[in-house]
């Protein structure tokens, strides 16, 4: 087993609003190896983008706390750094890029600016025609044309598309062993989606780094991941690689998300939505968080009353479910698309 | 950005023939200035139909703007009905004490005001944020008299009862003319200027602060962070010409309306100013006087609008002038 890059244990993320207690992320554990993409999925609220957040020190706090965990990334704890070591790592071993391109570039800079500013950061000593000549490079690679004249323009000049590049080449800049991508398609029209996951793919291939996906769509999880983990008010609830999770899902959540999906190779009369809302993540549900919604509960008492552990169902899948077992013999609508 | 410049000088031409003409029927219908000639015992019947004649007060309101309007491009505004002294240059005497006031009392306020917000905002809720925010809202909530009368008395106090003179507390110089510059003159005007800059350094500390907020919760912070830069960085670069904006647009407009005079202050301080001379010509209803008045204030407005608007997109590159 080679080491991993990162290793999360027990991470957990709470805010404090005037409602109460916000559970956002609670009690989560998973390793990212070296080189591997790693989706995440889940519904809005799930925590998903707060449990990388806390990574980079970048909760707002207050409201928010990091209570607990260890993140473990190149034998340093990320959650103990002091705020400069913090900084160190920042944009240069670990780099993220966000949701929304309309909004992740500063307004009044240039965009070539805020690039090379990613890198003068790390690099002060770098002279600045080297830092332009690496910031043509890279908006080169990304795909943005004419790099030399798009550098000196304003973000307000750049479409979202070619801004969301303009931030996956910000966070390639010093070439990070991990870059974050919280939903970075989910702001843009599906034809530019694919053009920035096929940008993504590039990126990944030039510089090695591993790539924690965060989404809400499968589709991507399935066309981009190696291994996935589904959260559910904030917890994971199954993990496992992109393949098993496709073909055999052992948590009802997970299935309730691919029955949500549209196969593209058939006409599906309708698709079923998971019913009922999201859990509330101040007055958590006692016992299986997801037991309201849950197919197959069927009411009984053990998922209300006991929390279900993450454990292992097969080789490196994972499920957080009681009763798991049961959907052994489970085959997703997608079995058929999947290789064996 | 020039022709942006010669196009809005250009449409603020005809708003300053309307607005003028607005305040003169105005002002002409306020107070009759035949009135006053009417009261004098002396002249005869005759006399004053003579008078009425050169000064154009027999003819309609309109037309009489009409002779206003030549008068003030041939003789510098004109000269007083009542007095038949000429207005430009006692006009300019107080714009240039009103200029040196609110120039010295914008300058402390806005750089304060803006030091105060950045701070506040950076180190929200605590003791310091504290503190100014109540200093900013008693400067918001006190009434400009009163400020004013409380820093008059206060002064006034200490002189009597310790035979010190900091500050004075009324006029502008000791003898019959200073220098501009000269102590005596800024002791005259110390007072005056601290009211003025705490009402508003309130206002600017307070919108920066604002201002300062909204930008450190945007996005675009969280990218400048997850670069690494550090908190000063992100701060002075990329928040604080962000947060500047709003209160470059609230400073120009401030500063185009107290040039017009700060009123209240002026009259209280005795201060020869645009404020107090407005004040008196009112009272006396000098039309013309008023008028010139007015005229000059509209004009300031315009251009202090005009400057706002160029900062403003020179701040902010998303505002195009085409
Ligand atoms: N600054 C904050 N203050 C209070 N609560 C917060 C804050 N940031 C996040 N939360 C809460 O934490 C929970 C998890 O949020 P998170 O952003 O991680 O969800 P997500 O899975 O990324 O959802 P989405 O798909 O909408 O991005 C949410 O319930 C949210 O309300
Ligand atoms: S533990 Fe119970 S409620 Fe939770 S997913 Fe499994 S069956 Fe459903
Ligand atoms: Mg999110």
């Amino acid at each position: 087993m080679p080491e991993p890059l990162l290793s999360i244990r027990d991470l957990v993320v709470e805010f404090k609003t005037d409602d109460g207690i916000v559970h956002a992320v609670d009690g989560i554990s998973y390793d990212v190896m070296p080189g591997e993409t790693l989706g995440i999925v889940g519904e809005s609220g799930s925590g998903k983008s707060v449990s990388t957040l806390a990574l980079l020190g970048l909760i707002p706090q207050p409201p928010g706390r990091i209570v607990s965990g260890t993140a473990m990334f190149k034998g340093r704890d990320l959650l103990k750094l002091k705020k400069k070591e913090q900084r160190a790592f920042r944009g240069k071993e670990v780099a993220m890029v966000f949701q929304d391109p309309m909004t992740s570039l500063n307004p009044v800079l240039k965009v070539g600016y805020q690039l090379g500013e990613a890198i003068k950061t790390h690099f002060p000593d770098e002279k600045d025609e080297a830092i332009r000549a690496r910031v043509i490079e890279l908006l080169r690679l990304v795909g943005v044309p004419n790099p030399d004249t798009r550098a000196d323009q304003y973000p307000h000049e750049f479409s979202g598309g070619m801004r969301q590049r303009a931030m996956i080449a910000m966070a390639i800049a010093n070439s990070p062993s991990l870059l974050i991508a919280d939903e970075p398609t989910t702001a843009l029209d599906v034809t530019i989606q694919a053009q920035v996951l096929e940008v993504m793919k590039t990126v990944q291939t030039e510089t090695h780094a591993a790539t924690i996906l965060i989404t809400h769509d499968l589709g991507i999880v399935a066309e981009m991941c190696d291994r996935v983990l589904v959260m559910y008010g904030g917890k994971i609830v199954e993990a496992g690689d992109v393949y098993t999770i496709f073909k055999a899902p052992r948590h009802p959540y997970t299935i309730g998300l691919m029955n949500s999906l549209p196969k593209l190779t058939e006409d599906e009369e309708w698709l079923e939505p998971i019913p009922g809302a999201p859990p509330s993540l101040i007055n958590r549900p006692p016992g299986c968080a997801f037991h309201p919604r849950c197919f197959l509960s069927q009411g009984r008492d053990r998922c209300r009353a006991d929390v279900p552990e993450l454990r292992m169902v097969g080789d490196g899948h994972y499920a957080a479910c009681h009763f798991s077992e049961e959907l052994v013999d489970f085959k997703s609508k997608f079995a058929e698309a999947v290789p064996a | 950005m020039l022709t942006y410049i010669a196009r809005r000088i250009l449409y603020s031409i005809p708003v300053l023939f309307v607005s003028t003409f607005l305040s003169f029927m105005f002002v002409s219908l306020a107070g009759d200035p035949r009135q006053n000639l009417l009261a004098n015992p002396k002249l005869s019947h005759a006399h004053y139909k003579a008078l009425f004649h050169t000064y154009h007060l027999d003819v309609s309101i309109p037309v009489r703007y009409w002779y206003w309007l030549q008068d003030v491009f041939e003789h510098k505004l004109g000269s007083s009905l009542l007095t038949s002294q000429p207005i430009w240059p006692d006009i300019t005497r107080a714009m240039g004490h009103t200029l040196q006031v609110i120039g010295i009392a914008e300058i402390i306020a806005i750089t304060l005001g803006v030091a105060v917000g950045i701070f506040s905002a950076v180190k929200q809720y605590s003791i310091f944020d504290y503190l100014f925010t109540t200093v900013s809202f008693l400067g918001y909530a006190m009434p400009t008299f009163w400020l004013a009368l409380l820093l008059q008395i206060l002064f006034t106090d200490i002189y009597l009862s310790y035979n010190v003179r900091i500050f004075y507390t009324s006029g502008l110089n000791s003898g019959v003319t200073s220098n501009t510059w000269s102590l005596d003159r800024l002791q005259h005007i110390a007072l005056p200027v601290a009211t003025l800059a705490i009402i508003s350094f309130a206002v600017y500390s307070r919108y920066m602060r604002a201002s300062m907020l909204d930008v450190i919760s945007t996005d675009y912070i969280r990218t400048a962070r997850a670069k690494g830069l550090p908190e000063r960085l992100v701060i002075m670069r990329h928040v604080f010409r962000n947060a500047l904006i709003p209160v470059v647009t609230v400073a120009a407009l401030n500063i185009g309306g107290l040039l017009g005079g700060a009123i209240i202050t002026e009259t209280i301080f005795s201060l020869d100013g645009m404020g107090y001379y407005f004040i008196q010509k009112l009272g006396q209803l000098d039309v013309y006087a008023v008028m010139a008045y007015l005229a000059i204030t509209s004009l300031f407005i315009i251009i202090f609008n005009l400057i706002a608007d160029v900062v403003y997109g020179y701040l902010d590159p998303r505002i195009r002038y085409d």
